[in-house]
């Protein structure tokens, strides 16, 4: 309160002044009088009462000062002056403030982008009511099962459901494609089925209609569909009164029942959501884990606390159904940590590259500042020699900064607006649609409230740095000098410590951008096992209503492959369950291996299941390791035979004899049929975001029938042209079968990684950034200090110095500060390459290449500083030089 | 020339508060009671006076207002206000504990 007061005495004491100013001298001024009087009492003269009174009294001048001081007005007054020197100083070197000013909001900018996206994937991906209380919950049988492998068994689901005093609710949910529409015109959408209090856990209201009941999670009774959105807009023309009217899946009648709203796309982007109806026998079933889980934890229950409790409720179960449940360990994960797993680390790189890049930016303006500072020397020596206090020059070199940084704030926050935009824009939407929070990409509150904090922090640090550098002018020193340029032993090192530094941040962001690159394009072609160019896909889904048997099934595809291979201009046709780069991961299944002792459950080995036609190897040219591959005798009559992958091979019959061997697939008593290992292909990798390269299985497609598959045909020309010639042959087979996903593969796969892609792009933009202001930094500092030797150069110059010894004499400068600066830098490149090797997809180990590519592109840059100044300098008459202030 | 700061850093607060405790005075008759009353030990630097009167009211411990003199001068009268009061209660009992302990060191030891 006091505080409060004061300051507002202070602002009032400013406005009345002049007021104040009189009044102080009246006050004063009979204080004299009354001591004149009193000395004239004791018989002084006029003069002598004068003089005393005067003495007695003091420095009256000094006196007000004092007295203004203790007012208050001077501090405010002080900044008020401070702040008008510092826009006039901006506004006389004009372009040093642009320069500064710009350099600086690009650095901010970068922050401001990057943190935009952290902001709206990482911080806020959903906008469900407490996000962090949601958790994904699945058991872990303790193998590798990949990233999507996250699953529970139905009755295990429903004993947690009801034993546990940690979860709010708890409810689960199964993806499932559908055939949407009757006869004639059937769309493969997907679709997801859930539980009845899905929506309750997540705590989503629906946009129209209702919710599901309890009731209708029993067989027969769940019949009822809630849309989505989207669905709603694009396949029913968002009918006002579409609920209550009712829908073909898959041949069943469904009446719809709700409309979820435009932003609910949970697990992910489905279409619509029916119930999760399972027969008793489903739901009493713990071997399979079939359902995906999530749940809400109770508030006040941590996630630790939650883990725990689950330890115990997995020992339970273990003890009671030993036979399915020996070794499975429930586990949770925060819902929000499950979705970014993999991406965090992308982004924990991007913004540190943004950071890097600001840092840069940071170390050229302080390399200007300095440089103007030491021609403003002079100015600060007779500044301090007036009796300026140093505290008051500080204040005068912080607002100068936080003038600068804030202009670069202002400038970031105008322009973030367009690129962040432009940033959310850049990626394709169907690949965006997966990413839960893209939309949310904007320029908010918080991204606000960062680029500001941002902007001040820099002023601030840059400020006092500035503060420090100015303290140490001596004014009896600086104001005896003649040159106005004095470069003291310790600014040169300050600004030679700005030079290696700036080399250093810059030789490790271009290596980190070299290698993110050299990932993306590495995703993007050679580790994927196959040849994704001229590879035309479509997706085929049959009807179940009209493709009732395996014989009609198979009589469809095989009309297809003969009609699609005899198109002119097409090398091989196929079919394949699920083409790379898909974004879907594989089916896996346990297996076991005859003659080998049976193994528990927790030990079964497990693989990725793929169903494929004779020529889909030569479709995308997997490499034949050892044995044969599918051809047309692999057919429903004859043996069962497979096909396995090199990885799988090598894993399971280290010796290289896989082939005759029989597996059968399923868990230990499983009653499918053996199943004859006849090839070994090449392993192939099925999605970007899968680090290791799983086992396959290979089924041959005669054998194991299914209603979706995907065609994969080799063309000898653009495969896009060959889309209607596959229309056609289709049409001419079967006229009610719709395809969908025509694309080529290359162009697939172009979008399925299309978040390394941006992530690629943006580090070349930032590597580029560095490798500019870098450059900017390590020539403005080299220009000055050769500018300041302009003297010393004439003076060689008219002596007869051989120019070449005085340019060896600079170079060997601007070398000098790089090589410190690479050697520094070089093996914190090499650590971070391969710390990025262990995060990043793509980046595989320390790419030497790109490292010395990087470092010689840096010397060369620091030799292009040093020449050009030091020609210029060489080249002035040394006449002129000599005269040279 | 003697300065106030020969005086113990913040006395001369407490003697400009403690003399217009009882009545408010100007500048002027401050400076002559404190010399009086000091019986020409203390001599406040009278210059140094007013800076510490400014700041005083500044701080909210005092207030000034315009009135006549004696001699028929309009002149500034500082006055304690309520805070002033205690703000001089407390500092005066914190000064004679301290005195009282100095003595007491300088006694005994």
């Amino acid at each position: 309160m006091r505080w409060l007061r004061s300051v507002s005495n202070r602002l009032r004491n400013l406005f009345r002044k002049d007021t104040l100013e009189r009044e102080t001298d009246q006050e004063l001024r009979f204080h004299l009088e009354r001591q004149i009087t009193l000395h004239r009492a004791t018989g002084m003269s006029p003069e002598e009462a004068c003089r005393a009174a005067l003495l007695e009294f003091g420095g009256i001048e000094q006196f007000k000062e004092e007295c203004r001081e203790a007012r208050g007005v001077n501090r405010i007054e002080m900044l008020l002056a401070d702040l008008r020197y510092g826009f006039r100083s901006l506004r006389k070197s004009a372009g040093f403030a642009i320069v500064s000013v710009l350099t600086l909001a690009l650095g901010i900018g970068a922050n401001t982008a990057i943190f935009s996206m952290v902001n709206a994937l990482l911080l806020h991906p959903y906008n469900f009511r407490n996000l962090d209380s949601l958790v994904r919950v699945w058991e872990d049988r303790g193998i590798d099962e990949g990233y999507d492998a996250r699953y529970i068994a139905p009755a295990d689901a429903d004993d947690l459901r009801s034993s546990n005093g940690i979860f709010e609710g708890l409810t689960t949910y199964s993806f499932q494609s559908f055939g949407l529409g009757t006869e004639g015109d059937v769309q493969p959408i997907l679709g997801c089925r859930v539980s009845a209090n899905f929506f309750d856990v997540l705590a989503v209201a629906p946009a129209a209609g209702r919710l599901f009941s309890a009731a209708e999670e029993q067989p027969g009774a769940d019949q009822v569909a809630i849309l989505s959105y989207g669905s709603w807009q694009r396949r029913f023309g968002g009918d006002p009164r579409l609920l209550g009217k009712t829908i073909s899946l898959n041949g069943r009648v469904y009446a719809i029942v709700g409309i979820m709203p435009k932003d609910f796309d949970f697990p992910v982007p489905v279409e619509l959501w029916v119930p999760l109806a399972l027969t008793l026998a489903e739901r009493a079933d713990r071997r399979q884990l079939s359902l995906s889980a999530l749940a809400r934890i109770k508030t006040g229950v941590s996630v630790s606390q939650a883990n725990s409790v689950l330890a115990g409720f997995s020992r339970r179960l273990e003890r009671e159904y030993p036979k399915t449940n020996a070794g499975r360990a429930t586990t949770l994960l925060q819902l929000r940590k499950e979705l970014y797993m993999f991406t965090l680390p992308l982004f924990l790189l991007l913004q540190a590259a943004a950071g890097f890049v600001l840092l840069l930016a940071c170390a050229n303006l302080a390399n200007l500042v300095f440089a103007r500072m030491i021609g403003r020397q002079r100015e600060i020596a007779l500044r301090s020699a007036l009796g300026a206090s140093r505290g008051r020059l500080g204040q005068l070199f912080l607002l100068e900064t936080l003038l600068y940084s804030s202009a670069a704030g202002v400038v970031a926050i105008a322009t973030s607006f367009a690129s962040v935009q432009a940033l959310r824009t850049s990626i394709p939407v169907s690949w965006t649609k997966w990413v839960p929070g893209w939309d949310g990409i904007r320029v908010d509150g918080s991204v606000l409230a960062f680029t500001t904090l941002a902007a001040l922090g820099v002023g601030l640090c840059l400020g006092l740095a500035t503060m420090l550098h100015a303290s140490r002018v001596e004014p009896n020193k600086t104001l005896k000098e003649t040159s106005t340029g004095i470069v003291t032993r310790a600014k040169r090192r300050v600004r030679s410590a700005l030079v290696v530094a700036q080399v250093m941040i810059a030789l490790i962001l271009l290596v980190c951008a070299g290698q993110t690159i050299q990932g993306f394009v590495r995703l993007a072609s050679v580790y994927q096992g196959f040849e994704p160019a001229s590879v035309l896909r479509v997706e085929i889904s049959l009807p179940e209503k009209v493709y009732t048997d395996n014989v009609k099934i198979a009589n469809f595809y095989r009309q297809v492959l003969r009609g699609t291979a005899s198109l002119a201009g097409v090398q091989h046709a196929s079919l394949v369950s699920n083409p790379p780069a898909s974004n879907v991961d594989n089916e896996t299944t346990f297996f076991s291996i005859e003659g080998r002792p049976a193994l528990k459950v927790t030990e079964a080995p497990s693989a990725d299941l793929q169903i494929a036609s004779p020529d889909f190897f030569d479709t995308l040219k997997i490499a034949s390791v050892a044995g044969r591959t599918f051809s047309d005798a692999d057919n429903a009559d004859a043996a069962r035979v497979v096909v396995i992958s090199h990885g799988m091979a090598s894993r399971f019959w280290p010796k290289g004899d896989a082939l005759g061997h029989r597996i059968q697939l399923g868990a230990a008593d499983s009653t499918e049929p053996w199943l004859t290992v006849v090839g070994v292909v090449g392993d192939v990798r099925q999605n970007w975001w899968n680090p290791i390269t799983r086992p396959v299985i290979y089924k041959p497609f005669a054998q194991s029938l299914e209603r979706s598959m995907t065609l994969l045909l080799r063309t000898t020309s653009s495969p896009t042209s060959y889309a209607s010639g596959v229309r056609d042959a289709v049409r001419q087979i079967d006229s009610r079968i719709a395809l969908h996903g025509v694309n080529t593969l290359e162009e697939e796969i172009a979008d399925s990684i299309a978040i390394v892609r941006i992530m690629g792009i943006l580090m070349g933009i930032f590597g580029l950034m560095a490798l500019a202001l870098s450059s900017i930094g390590v020539y403005g500092v080299l220009a000055e200090s050769v500018a300041q030797r302009t003297h010393e150069i004439g003076i060689r110059l008219a002596l007869r110095a051989n120019p070449r010894d005085l340019m060896k004499l600079i170079l060997g400068q601007a070398l000098k500060l790089t090589a410190i600066g690479l050697a520094i830098a070089v093996p914190c490149a090499i650590a971070i390459s391969r710390t990025m090797a262990t995060l990043i997809f793509g980046v595989v180990t320390v790419d030497f290449t790109i490292l010395a590519g990087f470092t010689a592109l840096l010397l060369l840059v620091a030799l292009g500083a040093g020449y050009l100044p030091a020609r210029r300098a060489i080249g002035v008459d040394p006449m002129v030089s000599l005269r040279y202030e | 020339m003697s300065k106030p700061t020969d005086l113990v850093q913040g006395t001369l607060d407490l003697l400009i508060l403690k003399t217009i405790a009882l009545e408010s005075m100007h500048g002027w008759a401050v400076a002559q009671r404190i010399r009086q009353v000091s019986k020409d030990v203390l001599q406040v630097n009278q210059g140094a006076l007013y800076p510490a009167l400014h700041r005083l009211e500044q701080q909210g411990w005092i207030e000034a207002e315009w009135g006549e003199s004696e001699n028929n001068r309009r002149a500034k009268y500082y006055s304690l206000t309520k805070t002033g009061k205690k703000y001089l209660q407390s500092e005066q009992a914190n000064w004679e504990r301290l005195a009282a302990a100095i003595g007491q060191v300088l006694k005994t030891a």
